[in-house]
């Protein structure tokens, strides 16, 4: 890739957009599923406390 | 492996969590080789220069929004037609995934379209069909935000999805029913792809390197919505047993 290409500004454009979309997409969605399956563990556990 | 077989939230979620370490290492992997390949090693177009190295990013982008739309559309008949416990977790979680690549193949097209057609953005077939899909996704996506109660957001969701689907024909073949500024199919032709072979295959391995990288973040996405649900019903039962 020629960095001092004509139109070489657009070219890091795609790349850089797809970079953060796809990227801040997979942080929410690895993030989420961290706090969700942490916060249903602790439920889960609380519940057995109380029932036992 | 059957349908049924997975219907089973715990069985689907020790199977995704024993098929994700391989999964995120193919994407990976696919990732360093389709960008070697995207940016170093295939040549600049004769017409257009560097700026089709924009293909390697917008056209896998393209593709996926459809393939995931079809996966949503798939997902919701099984829904509706078999009850299959998971099918709506599934599209419902494949929904931001590929408005994101719907995103993306507009955003990339329209860095692509202004050095090459001079414009960002035209109400060409192929380009307005794309912008529809987008609005389907948000569509989709603001029914399961909007509607509280769950089985009736899923019954909506469903038929949107379903609805919606006949879009997805017309993004692909638009470029052959309408005169366009869009330029024709030229990997999944009849004929065979018309794309020199040192610029094919790193498209092919960004296409599959996307594909995988979608295939890991649902699976992910569907362990988070079946964790989300499973604290709702804690949270319902709790309240019932007050």
């Amino acid at each position: 890739m020629d960095f001092a290409a004509a139109h070489a500004g657009f070219v890091i454009a795609a790349y850089g957009l797809s970079l953060v979309v796809l990227g801040g997409l997979s942080a929410h969605i690895l993030l989420r599923d961290r706090r969700l399956r942490a916060a249903a563990r602790r439920l889960d556990g609380e519940r057995g406390d109380t029932r036992a | 492996m059957t349908m049924q077989y997975l219907a089973n939230p715990t069985r689907f979620l020790r199977l995704a969590n024993a098929l994700l370490p391989y999964l995120w290492a193919l994407t990976a992997g696919l990732l360093v080789i389709g960008l070697y390949g995207a940016l170093v090693s295939s040549p600049p177009d004769y017409q257009q220069g560097e700026t089709v190295r924009i293909m390697y990013v917008h056209v896998p982008a393209a593709w996926m929004a459809l393939f995931v739309y079809s996966v949503m559309a798939l997902a919701s008949a099984a829904a509706l037609i078999f009850r299959h416990p998971l099918a709506d977790v599934a599209a419902k979680t494949a929904a931001p995934l590929g408005a994101a690549f719907c995103f993306l193949a507009l955003a990339t097209g329209s860095l692509w379209g202004k050095p090459m057609w001079g414009a960002w953005w035209v109400w060409d077939a192929r380009l307005t069909s794309m912008f529809v899909l987008m609005l389907l996704y948000l569509g989709y996506m603001a029914i399961w935000a909007a509607i509280e109660e769950p089985h009736r957001a899923a019954m909506v969701a469903r038929i949107v999805a379903l609805v919606g689907f006949i879009n997805v024909p017309i993004v692909k073949f638009s470029v052959d029913w309408w005169n366009s500024l869009h330029q024709p199919a030229s990997v999944f032709r009849m004929d065979g792809p018309t794309i020199a072979a040192p610029m094919l295959w790193p498209l092919l391995v960004m296409g599959l390197a996307y594909t995988f990288l979608f295939l890991s973040l649902h699976l992910v996405a569907m362990r988070a919505e079946i964790a989300a649900r499973k604290i709702r019903q804690i949270q319902i039962a709790e309240i019932g047993e007050r």
